[in-house]
């Protein structure tokens, strides 16, 4: 018993969100179709000068977030060379030089979770090159780049975030932001989960009715 | 019933359909009281249905190419028409096997399904959870994502701990000093072609086999024993439509569940679909912690758990864990030969199996979830302690079952 017990103990000890004990708790939701429009507008305005969408097509984003053709070809792509059949690759070489990861399936390897966490824990740090750190990935490469929108963070000597100068957006409104693009990486990360999510419910109950017919067929050869 | 129509006439003359559908479907006896254990092999034969079915599909758009595999699979994600729902069930559908499998064996070990004169039942059955290991392992490797590269290398890795010839024998199966595109191309080929067909062939001969010497029940009664006027035994009934019909609500069911998995959890909380797969594979990246999908876990645990070699002769930590591995699975193939019970269920046995199919199944299940952490002192003893009680149900069987007082078996049903 005691062996059990010291099992999960180890569990709850295993450090998976860098420098925090726990990251902070996000579900992503894709069927709100207007946070992932508000998403991708954050991904094109901040993340897309370097992270590319690799598997994503410009079509499928366009009929799954119901985006105007005009607004797809004169706005996002703004490319004469770039079919909308293309991948949405923001001009940028496969193999970025900074080393930025593709962000397609990034919500799938980390997790909804620790992205949402990321995105909201940078903090100025002096001794890194770029001049920010990050609690959930430290001494990451990456700038921080939201800095504008959150405002500048900075570690206090308990090691708690606390806002030193306002940014564009009030503290809920960049967690709704965040949340925004969380979701609409969740969405790049799989399209077809907001097909998968809403039909699931009628086969289940398809194999419901199917149960309930073949138990009275099965009663009638018991 | 023989029919008189002439086309069943005509074709019964020169392929005998009618006489083995009897034989097999509508005459065929089977136990009339089992309980739910009983309906794993029907779920089986679904779930490798799905699997053919749903692989097929996959193999017509994936690439078996080190360039193109990862990319090949998100096409079949994003751009083929309910390519995702192919992918989810077949990656579900496997976990749902071993599920099934293991459930189907520990059936087998509580009735005693494998005494005389099933052994051959049982030993084809061993063969089938050995292929499904192998299949399971190629096609995890083939979406080509960082843990199909890294625990495809570990398992690699445990044939180069084979003294002497074992460096060449991992190059041999690589095909390469690395694992890599052409590793990839040649698993493929086996896990599409050369095991399923081994598979099929093998779920034949089980089939076969035991409606050669009948199907068993809870109570390990003898149904062959008391026959009414037509030859059918007492506490028989035919196969179909009694089985048949009587599967289908738990077939019903079974898609319950595994449609809920498949739209609602299809990478099972990760340990169906582990999260670093969404990684193309990296030959300069190692994960921070490589974990077999769950249904080896059991088994990696076993091997992790060997710490320590024989210096004297030789044989290194490595190929000692590798060799108990093996021992692990090998061993449930001499079973038959194990058990000296005169009775074949475990409500008959007594109460020295009773606690030991308690401690085999205990240990499985702890082995399993220490298989899918990262190892540290305590969790390795653990690991070590459940190894030996995995073994001892097995190793002492000979003189437990021999000398245990059982229980009188009646004689119906």
């Amino acid at each position: 018993m005691l062996f059990f017990i010291s099992l999960f103990g180890n569990t709850a000890g295993e450090n998976k969100c860098g420098e925090l004990e726990k990251c902070y708790s996000f579900n992503s939701s894709v069927h709100d179709r207007d946070s992932l429009q508000r998403g991708l507008g954050v991904y094109k305005n901040y993340c897309s000068s370097c992270h590319t969408l690799r598997y994503l097509r410009w079509n499928r984003l366009q009929r799954d977030l119901d985006i105007p053709e005009t607004v797809l070809v004169d706005d996002l792509i703004s490319n004469e060379n770039v079919k909308t059949s293309d991948f949405v690759t923001f001009g940028l070489p496969e193999i970025s030089p900074i080393g930025a990861p593709d962000l397609t399936l990034r919500t799938r390897v980390r997790g909804d979770d620790w992205i949402y966490t990321y995105l909201q824990t940078f903090y100025q740090d002096t001794s890194q090159a770029t001049g920010s750190n990050n609690l959930v990935y430290p001494g990451t490469a990456m700038a921080n780049i939201l800095i504008g929108l959150q405002g500048s963070q900075e570690l206090d000597s308990d090691g708690k975030l606390v806002l030193s100068s306002k940014g564009a957006l009030e503290p809920e409104q960049f967690d709704s932001a965040m949340e925004d693009l969380v979701n609409f990486l969740a969405y790049a990360s799989e399209p077809a989960r907001v097909e998968r999510e809403r039909n699931g419910i009628y086969v289940i109950l398809f194999f419901v009715v199917f149960t309930a017919v073949m138990w009275l067929l099965y009663r009638e050869y018991k | 019933m023989a029919s008189k129509n002439s086309l069943m006439t005509w074709i019964d003359r020169r392929l005998p359909v009618t006489e083995n559908l009897e034989r097999h479907l509508t005459k065929h006896p089977v136990p009339s009281k089992v309980n739910f254990f009983y309906l794993f092999g029907a779920l089986l034969m679904v779930v490798f249905m799905i699997q053919v079915i749903t692989g097929i599909w996959l193999m017509m758009f994936y690439t078996n190419t080190e360039e193109g595999a990862f990319a090949s699979v998100e096409y079949i994600m994003r751009d083929v028409e309910y390519g995702w729902l192919m992918r989810y069930m077949h990656s579900t559908g496997a976990s749902a096997f071993f599920f099934l499998m293991y459930f189907h064996m520990f059936r087998g070990l509580l009735y005693g399904s494998y005494q005389k004169p099933k052994e051959l039942v049982w030993l084809f059955g061993c063969f089938l959870l050995f292929l499904l290991m192998a299949e399971g392992f190629l096609g995890y490797v083939l979406p080509w994502g960082q843990m199909s590269y890294w625990a495809a290398n570990v398992i690699l890795s445990l044939f180069g701990a084979i003294p002497f010839i074992g460096e060449s024998l991992q190059v041999w199966i690589q095909g390469d000093y690395v694992l890599s595109g052409a590793t990839l191309s040649r698993f493929f080929a086996l896990h599409v072609v050369v095991v399923p067909l081994l598979m099929i062939a093998l779920v034949v001969f089980h089939i076969f086999a035991l409606h050669e010497v009948g199907a068993g029940n809870p109570e390990g009664v003898d149904i062959e024993k008391y026959r009414d006027k037509t030859g059918m035994p007492l506490d028989g009934k035919p196969f179909h439509p009694y089985k048949t019909f009587g599967a289908l609500p738990a077939i019903g069911i079974f898609f319950i569940v595994f449609f809920a998995i498949v739209y609602y959890a299809p990478t099972g909380g990760g340990y169906f679909i582990e999260k670093p797969n969404f990684e193309e594979a990296n030959f300069l990246k190692t994960p921070e912690h490589i974990a077999p999908v769950w249904y080896y876990a059991p088994f990696y645990s076993i091997l992790r758990a060997v710490t320590f070699g024989i210096p004297f002769l030789g044989i290194t930590s490595k190929f000692l864990g590798f060799i108990i591995f093996a021992a692990s699975i090998a061993i449930l193939f001499i079973v038959p030969w194990l058990d000296r019970s005169k009775v074949q269920s475990i409500r008959y046995k007594g109460i020295f199996s009773k606690i030991a199919m308690i401690m085999f199944a205990t240990s499985f299940i702890t082995l399993g979830y220490l298989g899918t952490k990262p190892v540290n002192e305590i969790r390795t003893f653990i690991a070590q302690i459940c190894t030996v009680f995995y073994f001892l149900p097995f190793l002492l069987m000979p003189i437990y079952t021999k000398y245990e007082k059982t229980l009188e078996v009646p004689d119906r049903l």
